[in-house]
């Protein structure tokens, strides 16, 4: 756990020199090639590039799914390279939040209960638990959908559930990979002012987006192309 | 989480009811095999052991015949018999049997009414009868007093009784054995089919006073009161070889003959003869039989865990990227398992011993085996199965741990 104070303190994402690269069937395939990059709290970035420019790459490492091959990573401030898988467990739990293209709510859980689901892990009480994610769902407008099935309800609430699972366990890092990727586009503005609604609220908040028009609009873009950083700055 | 993880294995179990259905049948019916064959296996050796015993438990029984050839010349191989002088001093000098009888033998003409048959006439005396071990069904056994006063009274076996007297035969009718009258005083309960028999079965037999049957038909050979065969039982079948040892010896001196000679005083038991059957053999083979299904059961949820593992990697990819520990992973998909194995072996215990208390209450003809229900079944049973859970939840578990949450998760 990060004290408060480095919280503040220090940038959330603090990327120096980072390289990954990928060993598929005898040809090695450089997927980042040199990354600076610091995100400070509080700030809302997007991530644009074609695809193969490293966008994923990226999110993986920076939500701990993945080691980059070289460089420095520090998440608040501390460095996440080396830490045991378990340890990096519980580092995703606590300070990350996902939220993906398709979703990824487990179809045999409830709304509520994939909601709950980070806080499963992190041996917080049944009660605690409900609680809490009925919270979370509140937030995102879908108080009423706890106990349906994901199958039960449409594309645009199920990407909130997923955020108010993102949120549940009140990350210092919401990660977005292509969240209006699979909702039309009245939904995707939806759920991207449900994002925008979640930075005004202090959270620092990274969108991963083919989307020109989330681009446009994030206070901050970035663009990748083949594993480097090729633009940084606000649209 | 444990909790969350059986809910989730109903869950899935529920989801795919028809692939459920055919992997757990496997289980079940090897954890029913178990208890059922194991059953059985224990019921067979208890009916040998019943067939073996029906004539008396843990009994040996010791007669005279020659001296050896090893012993003696070929022309002086002596004819040998125990008088009543030879039990007494076995009754003396013997430690390890806790009880020694005496029983001299005749096969005689016996009449009742208009009925007349061969039977087989055994006089006894009370310690005979207890090692016999069978009581009556109504009337009273042979007293000492019967004995000592030579009374002329007889007890008849099932089947003797039905031949002799007929349906109307009654206690205190008048037989006659050999011409001389007899009293009926008591009917032994019926023993059925022996395994280990001398002669007639006891059921064909009527036992009398031993002491009558010396004075009525004594030997003509000897006017000493023979006896046609010594029984002694022994507390614990394990003192079988060393009683045999015991008892030669002292009956050898009595005769004056070598206590090697086993011509001399031969001594067998149905224990020799159970304790040859491959019982423990046939128990093992039933065990290993039944316990091959319930591993092809377990191979069956393997097969399914591992599809389970494989179809359900993007949920294992989530449940890493909300905070699941790799040892959270495998908690799940080994309770899960462990969960369909309860479920498997409770359906099949409950099978098992349904079968097993089924044929104990149908009708079966005597000796059949029936399969034993104990505890000691039905947990080795678990047992079995608990082990063949661990082996197939162990690799699908691993499997789902291993799974590398980014590759799963990617979307590109």
């Amino acid at each position: 756990m990060t004290s408060p104070a480095a919280r503040t303190a220090a940038p959330v994402i603090d990327l120096e020199g980072l390289h990954k690269s990928y060993d598929t069937g005898g040809a090695q395939v450089h997927a980042l090639r040199g990354i600076d990059l610091r995100i400070d709290r509080g700030e809302l970035v997007s991530v644009m590039g074609p695809s193969g420019s490293g966008k994923t790459t990226l999110m993986e490492i920076v939500g701990c799914l993945s080691e980059p091959t070289q460089g420095r990573f520090l998440l608040n401030g501390r460095d996440v390279r080396g830490i045991e898988p378990d340890a990096l467990a519980a580092v995703r739990g606590e300070e990350i939040g996902f939220v993906f293209q398709s979703f990824n709510l487990l179809p045999r859980l409830s709304v509520a209960e994939n909601v709950e689901l980070p806080l499963s892990y992190r041996g917080v009480s049944r009660r605690e638990r409900r609680e809490r994610a009925l919270e979370a769902l509140a937030r995102v407008g879908l108080a009423h959908r706890g106990r349906h099935r994901p199958s039960e309800i449409s594309g645009g609430e199920r990407q909130r559930a997923a955020v108010a699972r993102a949120l549940v366990n009140e990350p210092s890092l919401l990660l977005a990979d292509e969240p209006t990727g699979n909702l039309d586009t009245a939904t995707g503005d939806e759920i991207l002012a449900l994002l925008f609604a979640t930075h005004a609220e202090g959270n620092t908040v990274v969108i991963v987006t083919h989307d020109p028009h989330i681009g446009k609009r994030a206070p901050r873009r970035l663009t990748l192309r083949d594993g480097l950083l090729d633009g940084d700055g606000s649209p | 989480m444990i909790r969350e993880a059986v809910v989730q294995a109903l869950r899935l179990l529920w989801a795919h009811r028809m692939r459920s259905l055919l992997t757990t049948f496997g289980l079940v019916w090897g954890t029913a095999s178990v208890i059922f064959l194991v059953g059985w296996g224990e019921g067979a050796r208890l009916t040998m052991e019943d067939g073996f015993f029906r004539a008396g438990r843990n009994m040996g029984e010791v007669w005279a015949g020659k001296v050896g050839e090893d012993f003696s010349p070929a022309v002086d191989r002596r004819f040998l018999w125990f008088g009543m002088q030879d039990v007494e001093a076995l009754r003396q000098r013997a430690r390890l049997p806790d009880l020694v009888g005496a029983e001299a033998w005749e096969m005689l003409p016996a009449t009742f009414g208009q009925r007349a048959l061969n039977l087989d006439v055994r006089g006894m005396d009370p310690e005979a009868v207890a090692i016999r071990g069978v009581g009556v069904t109504a009337g009273r056994t042979l007293s000492a007093a019967d004995v000592q006063r030579r009374r002329r009274v007889a007890l008849l076996g099932e089947k003797a009784r039905r031949r002799l007297l007929g349906p109307e035969g009654r206690l205190g009718d008048r037989i006659r054995i050999a011409g001389k009258p007899f009293e009926v005083i008591g009917f032994l309960e019926p023993v059925g089919t022996q395994l280990s028999r001398d002669r007639m079965e006891i059921d064909d037999q009527v036992w009398v006073p031993i002491t009558t049957v010396q004075l009525n038909w004594p030997s003509w050979w000897t006017d000493d009161a023979v006896v046609t065969k010594v029984i002694y039982r022994i507390p614990d079948p394990r003192l079988l070889d060393a009683s045999k040892l015991e008892v030669r010896a002292i009956l050898a001196d009595q005769l004056g003959v070598d206590s090697d000679d086993t011509e001399a005083v031969g001594i067998w038991s149905a224990l020799d003869r159970l304790n040859q059957l491959p019982t423990q053999q046939s128990r093992g083979m039933l065990f290993i039989l039944a316990a091959t299904t319930l591993l092809v059961g377990g191979i069956g949820v393997l097969n399914m865990m591992l599809d389970a593992v494989h179809e359900r990697r993007p949920e294992i990819g989530v449940r890493l990227a909300v905070g699941a520990r790799r040892r959270d992973i495998i908690a799940q998909f080994f309770v899960e398992t462990a969960t369909i194995c309860g479920l498997g072996g409770i359906v099949g215990a409950i099978l098992g011993v349904g079968a097993c208390l089924l044929l104990a209450h149908l009708p079966m003809p005597d000796l059949v085996p029936i399969p034993v229900l104990r505890p000691g079944i039905v947990v080795t049973a678990l047992v079995v199965l608990a082990v063949v859970g661990v082996a197939s939840g162990v690799v699908p578990a691993w499997r789902a741990a291993r799974v590398d949450p980014a590759l799963t998760l990617r979307m590109d």
